[in-house]
């Protein structure tokens, strides 16, 4: 089962502003299990790109919020996830892209996240 | 002592006044800066209040003058556009306690009032004048030179603050009521977003001369990359991160054709200005910059929203009083820093002034040549909000840093810092200062 993951980055990793619950051990969790993983923000690509490239975590894609429609388009999965911590600018997006939805905290009970779950 | 709004009288709004009776007879001499954050942390030390402490103090030592040689304080007492304390949020009395209150228990917290501060600082023993210039530093910079050349204050701070709270700009307050009085009710309605003014305006700009949003980019680009050299400034202390032409155009709509990095981002931050007669000036720490003029827009528009030819001639008629208040014309600015906050009207206010000769419908095609800190013609060496985070008033600081020769690794190389202006913020209503490395 292929699982694409979207993680906003502001409010809902450890490295945003503010920070939020998500650690990037826990992104490179899901990343080696081997899930498609990348970042959905109002940051500026090249400053996604850059978190990434700092936390030597290698991610399939980085996008502006309204381009979530384009991330599905581009990869093949199962199950589409957006995490955000924003009721306006995450769940919003994601659900009109047709992804799933998950809070921070609600996304931290993933199998695919969690430190003994199995995806 | 309660402070007053200026009046009315005290700004230069119309043509015709000839040269400013005090043109080059005051003088910038003292910066002062707070550190910046994206919102207040909710403690004592950082509150908006705190930091216009802090800020003021830095002025007066970087001035090299006491406090008790201070007798004049001109500030903004309003501290956002749109960060409001919701009502029904409680006060947190630890932070208006840590301080000498007034009887407003948010004074210091969500706005500021000359009355707090002079509490808050013992050590200003000798202040007489006391002035309000509302909206932004533009406002309050033409107040203070004006009172400095009247001879109300000899040795004047000047002042403004910012706060930011958690939450989304401009969401609260009267956003957030049930009815808006007067014509908000009809230009706001539906809530649009508060760039869509400007939008409508930049989208009949790219009709009427057949332009387009992506022309921003190089503009864009260069004024954050003049950002990350402005050390007082958000993105430098806390997000180096350039903006490249790939990540503006990727940018989402607010108010289509405005992006969201059309839209500048609220912080926390505070300045303050030390100002004083071009003679006492003399003798203080920093070489003076002098004022050669202060202007004032105060047009208004037909309806609702203000049309593009509303704007056109609204920023040509603020270009003719600038140059004519200062006894000078666009071929004497060494460069401009005209404000960007939204960057979508910048090039109406350049388009005004004529700077280096571009007409209305030109500046797209100026930002597409060589508009860096090294070239022959800088545009917004500041970086603007677009560079430091929103404060209306990084233009000012380099104006006045430019000048002085202390912009560091931002200053301008191609051309010979001699006379800049600067000012803001909208097309239709601001206020503008001219600057000289010289008396004139």
């Amino acid at each position: 089962m292929v699982i694409l993951i979207s993680f906003d980055i502001d409010g809902t990793l450890e490295v945003g502003d503010p920070p939020g619950v998500l650690s990037m051990d826990l992104v490179r969790r899901a990343s080696a299990r081997g899930c498609v993983i990348g970042s959905c923000s109002d940051r500026p690509i090249s400053g996604q790109r850059a978190i990434w490239e700092q936390h030597e975590i290698p991610v399939d894609f980085a996008v502006t919020k309204h381009m979530l429609p384009d991330v599905k388009a581009k990869f093949q999965a199962d199950v589409y996830y957006h995490i955000g911590d924003r009721e306006d600018l995450d769940k919003k997006y994601a659900l009109e892209a047709g992804f799933e939805f998950l809070w921070p905290d609600e996304a931290m009970e993933e199998p695919w996240l969690s430190a003994d779950g199995n995806a | 002592m309660t402070t007053q709004e200026a009046p009315a009288s005290v700004y230069r709004s119309r043509e015709g006044l000839g040269i400013w009776e005090h043109r080059g007879k005051v003088a910038a001499v003292g910066i002062g800066h707070s550190p910046t954050a994206r919102r207040w942390d909710n403690k004592p030390e950082t509150s908006v209040g705190a930091w216009s402490i802090l800020a003021l103090r830095r002025a007066m030592e970087d001035a090299g003058v006491t406090p008790d040689q201070v007798d004049g304080l001109v500030i903004c007492p309003v501290t956002t556009t749109g960060a409001f304390w919701p009502d029904d949020k409680p006060i947190p009395m630890d932070v208006v306690n840590a301080f000498n209150p007034t009887d407003d228990p948010l004074d210091g917290i969500a706005k500021l009032s000359a009355e707090w501060l002079l509490k808050n600082m013992p050590e200003l023993v000798n202040v007489k004048f006391t002035s309000y210039g509302p909206g932004c530093m533009s406002n309050a910079i033409c107040v203070a030179a004006q009172a400095v050349g009247d001879g109300q204050t000899n040795t004047c701070l000047v002042l403004k603050g910012w706060h930011n709270f958690e939450g989304r700009y401009y969401q609260g307050g009267a956003a957030a009521a049930d009815a808006i009085p007067g014509t908000s009710a009809i230009s706001r309605l539906w809530g649009t977003p508060a760039s869509y003014g400007t939008a409508l305006q930049f989208a009949e700009y790219c009709r009427k001369y057949g332009k387009h949003h992506d022309m921003m980019a190089p503009f864009m680009s260069n004024s954050r990359r003049n950002g990350l050299m402005f050390p007082e400034g958000y993105w430098a202390q806390h997000r180096p991160e350039h903006l490249t032409t790939e990540d503006y155009l990727s940018a989402r709509w607010i108010a289509k054709p405005a992006s969201l990095f059309d839209n500048d981002i609220p912080i926390m931050v505070c300045a303050a200005y030390l100002f004083t007669t071009a003679e006492r000036a003399q003798n203080m720490r920093q070489k003076p910059v002098y004022i050669l003029n202060h202007a004032a827009s105060r047009g208004t528009p037909r309806s609702l929203t203000p049309t593009l030819d509303e704007v056109e001639a609204e920023t040509a008629s603020t270009g003719r009083k600038i140059y004519e208040g200062a006894g000078i014309t666009a071929d004497d600015l060494s460069f401009e820093n005209m404000y960007d906050g939204f960057s979508l009207f910048h090039q109406f206010h350049i388009e005004g002034l004529g700077y280096r000769g571009i007409k209305f419908g030109e500046a797209l095609d100026f930002y597409q040549t060589d508009i860096s800190i090294e070239g022959p013609n800088p545009v917004l060496p500041s970086g603007g909000n677009i560079g430091s985070g929103r404060s209306r008033f990084w233009m000012h600081t380099d104006c006045i840093q430019q000048l002085q020769g202390r912009a560091g690794a931002r200053s301008v190389t191609g051309v010979k810092p001699e006379i800049a202006v600067s000012g803001g913020p909208m097309p239709l209503g601001g206020n503008f200062t001219v600057w000289s490395s010289t008396p004139g």
